[in-house]
């Protein structure tokens, strides 16, 4: 059946463990909106999350770098800090997607053993809907160059959208990162968020695809490398309007936290 | 200019420690303790232990680390030794 929800994410770590450069209020007002979209998927009753995230160099280093990939355990694990979590997988759903994936022409990386990151964990741990459903984790490349590109990313997004509108379980799409931010480098505190803002402009008004003309590049000059996740799910849902539930800009990120209802 | 560049091979030991200061808690942990001596065994150029020993960003990223890994390694690093300092939710 067609997606039941769609939410995109911010999941920079200072949400979850705030160091005192951080402010308190700002960090506050975005658990807010990530408690909209967890209200938001207690009431879309999914029976799978599947989550989008760009790997933070953490299931995989540079002894294999997929581009694309589906995660098809019983269940999958993590730790970040003192923060130790393990998620059961929908493995029917996970397979079906990496099945029907492939079958479409997508060269899928999948991984029965593979550690969780914490861009999987932050908006799990803030939105995970009551009762609890099982998740299918999703990654994308966004920071081991060479990416794949928005246009491809879109392309899987709209593939991935039609295999979950063939499937029996009521589907919840989350989205994980952005927007604009430059960690590890001179940028860190100086994020684009003219950028930031002119692109939810556009996706207020369900204008996702556009987003898809974007080259690597663009998104590299943004500090946006990680929507190339937002664009996955921009593919699956279409042209339908978000709705902005926060952007704060910090000294360093643009916090967003978005949400797509059928 | 790029800023998450192709990570040159000639950086593969500086960016693996990076990656170990990042996810691995015993190699963290003994990092704290013995920084020379683990840089040691990792074969890390005296160029690349200076910078680390200094946390020097941006001399790390003008050796070939990849930023996110210099980012994400400071981040542990601190919650590992500032960790008190820090709100967790």
């Amino acid at each position: 059946m067609p997606l039941v929800a769609a939410a995109a994410c911010a999941h920079t770590p200072q949400l979850l463990v705030r160091p005192p450069t951080e402010d308190r209020d700002l960090v506050l007002r975005v658990h807010a909106a990530f408690a909209r979209v967890k209200a938001l998927l207690t009431k879309a009753r999914p029976d799978a999350i599947a989550i989008i995230a760009g790997d933070h160099i953490e299931a995989f280093f540079l002894n294999a770098v997929p581009a694309l990939g589906v995660f098809v355990g019983a269940e999958c694990a993590g730790q970040f800090g003192r923060y130790a979590y393990r998620f059961p997988v929908h493995e029917p759903l996970a397979r079906a997607i990496l099945e029907e994936g492939i079958e479409r022409g997508f060269d899928l990386l999948y991984s029965q053993e593979m550690p969780l990151d914490y861009a999987f964990f932050v908006p799990l741990r803030f939105t995970m809907p009551e009762p609890a459903p099982p998740i299918v984790p999703l990654f994308v490349n966004v920071y081991l160059p060479p990416q794949p590109t928005p246009r491809r990313c879109y392309q899987w997004g709209e593939a991935l959208g039609q295999i979950l509108a063939k499937r029996p379980e009521r589907v919840a799409l989350v989205a994980s990162g952005g927007m604009s931010h430059f960690p590890g480098t001179d940028r860190y505190g100086s994020p684009d968020f003219d950028f930031d803002r002119r692109l939810l402009e556009l996706l207020q008004q369900g204008r996702g695809r556009d987003m898809a003309q974007l080259t690597g590049a663009d998104l590299d000059k943004a500090g946006n490398s990680e929507l190339r996740t937002w664009l996955v799910l921009l593919g699956a849902v279409g042209d339908a309007r978000a709705e902005v539930f926060c952007y704060e800009p910090s000294w360093h990120h643009g916090n967003a936290v978005l949400a797509w209802t059928p | 200019m790029t800023h998450y560049g192709f990570p040159p091979a000639r950086a593969y030991r500086l960016n693996k420690c990076l990656f170990a200061l990042k996810s691995d808690d015993a190699f963290r942990a003994r990092f704290l303790k013995e920084p020379e001596r683990v840089m040691a065994e990792l074969g890390l150029s005296p160029d690349e232990r200076a910078a680390l020993a200094a946390q020097d960003r941006d001399r790390l990223v003008a050796l070939g680390a990849h930023a996110y890994l210099v980012f994400m390694a400071q981040f542990r690093l601190r919650m590992e030794t500032e960790g008190s300092a820090f709100e967790y939710f």
